[in-house]
């Protein structure tokens, strides 16, 4: 591990991803990492691990997601004084990426197929934002 | 009765009068000896025998009373106001008209105020003068007058149209009635004629006639509308070019005939055209479009409208037909469609794929950093990352396969391959194939299949697959929550239903969520490719069966309804045509 990766210990990620592969692998190579992951199938599964759960650094979002998508996840948690802070990397499969993630006012979006290294690199700094220590 | 009226025929009372009165006295007379002789014979018409009768006595008071005139004594009106009336009326008529005598030989003997009025000659300029003098050169040259006296003096009467000369040389149109006069031992006396300038209401129907020339001349030689009319009972009366370019049919082969052979003969079975009448008939107006069928048997998708045409009491003369031949812009419009469902297949089918493609390209990646840099602190189980992988891709190739068979069901290829199965069987091994997903969704499936085989002729991949969809859908939208699958034999038909408890489906998406791409759900919250009831739709329908989705209270049940023998090779049928409509 190289002296300018984050702390990951001290940094929870919430997955929201239906897709049960993705979120499995995505939480693999976060938890290779030091990072620990906490998963959600959709948004509603997501405000519920948000409300019992540790407060994340970040939240990785997909949008098209069954029971409640990505978008009225994310108004939820902006319209909630508690969860408005924690920013969200949307992970989004549209073609116009750029535009979903100023349309949701998120931090920064993944356009997918995603890889490893732009996965890594964006949570990582990300989270860093959020003040967190560097090692 | 007033002065004036008094004074009046006093007025007329002159030389001129005289003749004048004489004349009108010959024209009353010969009207009432018509009109009496018509009474005598019965030919009256409508006309009831004694109003006619008081009219012919009128008439030939009148005649007395004119005649009684000659002298210039004064006319005494006849108390009678009827006969007042009609003498007032025809001495004021006598203006509009040119009256006068010839001699024997066609020269002018009397010459009235109408005459003067129309031909513009003085009587003293005009008296004396040959009856040819009023006739264009080329008539009179031509003998044309002689001619007319002739034929006057031998059948006692000529009527004629044409032109005739003013004194200025202009020309007017005149009708014109010679009648030749004889005295009791039958010689010749003269003739007497009658003449009316029509020239403005000739023209006024030439004006007519010819407007009526230029629309008659402007529907035939329009090309892109076949305009046509038809009597009552559909028979076609009139056909422009653009029908003969539409249809294909010249007037000749076409005028008389009955409209419906440009109809299908399905359209012609069901008796369309006749409806299509009975409606332009009842409202005034028809239009829809359709297919037609042009001379050749070939068809074109029309634009049609019919109007029915009334004359002024309202009684039905026919109809008028408008027929736009629409064929190329159907065609158009249909390959557009036809692109943009390609379109957004396409952009559907990538944007699904991404997420598969996204799990697989990082189980690859991670797999790889392992394998470059096994540092102790990463090592991790590599089969089962590798069983991911694998699992991955085989998500990745039945999406693949699913793509294909939309692919195949809209270009007709989707073909079924029957054979004798147990439906227990069948969809016992489709859930088993399906438990260890299941499990990892939290559903747990209950089958319920009947003790007896369950037995028929059905493609087993594509009912394992059927099943696979609709389960897999369930999975989705009721996570955590028991699926029930059972399958129900009732004679020849065979059912498989499949309970979840998610989120139900609105009443009105269940006949939807059958189609290409569409999702009860917004396309937001919907994590599948939306193709997977689609083509289980299309899976049933070519078994000959349906499936079909009901939610009461939470959840939703959908069935699969299959007839149990089915022996013909099946193939989807209008797989092409619902492309054509998507």
């Amino acid at each position: 591990m190289t002296s300018n990766e984050p702390e990951p210990h001290q940094h929870l990620v919430l997955v929201v991803e239906d897709d049960q592969d993705l979120r499995e692998i995505v939480s693999d190579v976060l938890g290779a990492r030091g990072y620990r992951t906490d998963c959600a199938v959709n948004g509603e599964d997501a405000l519920e691990k948000l409300a019992n759960d540790h407060k994340p650094c970040v939240i990785l979002l997909d949008l098209m997601m069954p029971v409640m998508d990505g978008w009225t996840f994310r108004q939820r948690q902006l319209e909630d004084p508690k969860l408005r802070d924690i920013p969200v990397i949307v992970l989004t499969a549209h073609a116009s990426a750029t535009q979903v993630g100023e349309e949701l006012a998120a931090s920064a979006f993944l356009a997918k197929p995603v890889s490893l290294k732009s996965l890594l690199s964006m949570i990582q700094r990300v989270c860093a934002a959020e003040g967190a220590p560097a090692s | 009765m007033s002065d004036d009226d008094q004074n009046r025929p006093a007025a007329y009372a002159d030389a001129e009068l005289a003749d004048s009165a004489s004349l009108c006295a010959d024209v009353l007379r010969n009207v009432a000896n018509r009109w009496r002789a018509r009474l005598v014979a019965g030919r009256l018409g409508d006309r009831p025998p004694d109003e006619t009768d008081r009219l012919v006595r009128s008439l030939e008071e009148a005649a007395a009373l004119v005649e009684g005139s000659h002298d210039g004594q004064r006319i005494s009106l006849p108390t009678s106001s009827e006969t007042e009336e009609r003498f007032r009326r025809l001495v004021d008529s006598v203006r509009d008209y040119a009256i006068f005598m010839l001699d024997p030989e066609g020269r002018v003997l009397s010459w009235n105020t109408g005459a003067e009025r129309i031909h513009g000659h003085r009587a003293e300029e005009i008296i004396g003068s040959p009856l040819a003098r009023f006739y264009p050169e080329e008539d009179a040259k031509a003998g044309k007058p002689e001619r007319e006296l002739a034929v006057a003096a031998t059948e006692g009467r000529y009527d004629s149209e044409g032109w005739r000369l003013r004194k200025d040389g202009s020309r007017f149109w005149a009708t014109v009635v010679i009648t030749s006069q004889r005295d009791d031992a039958g010689h010749l006396r003269g003739y007497a004629g009658v003449l009316r300038d029509i020239t403005a209401q000739r023209q006024a129907a030439e004006v007519l006639r010819q407007s009526e020339e230029r629309f008659r001349l402007m529907v035939e030689a329009v090309q892109d509308y076949a305009i046509f009319m038809m009597s009552p009972e559909g028979r076609v009366s009139t056909w422009n070019i653009g029908a003969e370019r539409i249809k294909g049919y010249r007037a000749d082969e076409i005028l008389g005939r009955h409209f419906s052979i440009f109809y299908t003969e399905a359209d012609r079975a069901r008796r369309h055209p006749e409806e299509e009448l009975a409606k332009a008939k009842r409202v005034g107006r028809y239009a829809e479009e359709g297919w037609r069928v042009r001379k050749d048997g070939t068809l074109f998708w029309a634009s049609v409208v019919i109007t029915a045409l009334r004359d002024s009491k309202g009684r039905l003369i026919g109809f008028a037909k408008v027929t736009r031949d629409l064929t190329e812009r159907r065609r158009q419009d249909e390959l557009r469609d036809t692109l943009r469902a390609r379109d957004e297949f396409l952009s559907v089918a990538s944007h699904e794929l991404r997420t598969p493609v996204s799990a697989l390209q990082l189980q690859l990646e991670s797999l790889c950093e392992v394998v470059h840099d096994p540092a102790p602190e990463r090592s991790v189980d590599l089969g089962a990352r590798l069983d991911r992988a694998v699992h991955s891709a085989s998500r990745l190739a039945r999406l693949v396969e699913a793509l294909l068979d939309v692919s195949r069901i809209a270009t007709g290829q989707f073909e079924l391959d029957l054979a004798p199965l147990d439906m227990r069987e069948v969809v016992s091994q489709a859930i088993d194939h399906l438990r260890a997903e299941a499990a990892r969704a939290g559903c747990d499936i209950r089958l319920d299949l009947p003790a007896q085989p369950a037995l028929g002729r059905w493609d087993r991949v594509r009912v394992e697959q059927m099943v696979f969809n609709i389960v897999t859908n369930a999975m989705k939208f009721g996570r955590g929550k028991p699926i029930e699958v059972s399958v129900v034999p009732s004679g020849e038909r065979m059912t498989i239903a499949i309970r979840d408890h998610g989120i139900g489906i609105a009443a009105e998406d269940r006949e939807r969520i059958f189609d290409r791409f569409e999702r009860a759900v917004t396309s937001r919250h919907y994590g599948g490719l939306g193709l997977g009831l689609y083509i289980t739709k299309q899976i049933a329908a070519a078994h000959g069966g349906s499936v079909g989705a009901t939610s009461a209270g939470e959840g939703t049940v959908f069935s699969i309804d299959l007839p149990r023998t089915r022996d013909d090779h099946a193939a989807i049928e209008g797989g092409r045509d619902d492309v054509e409509r998507a």
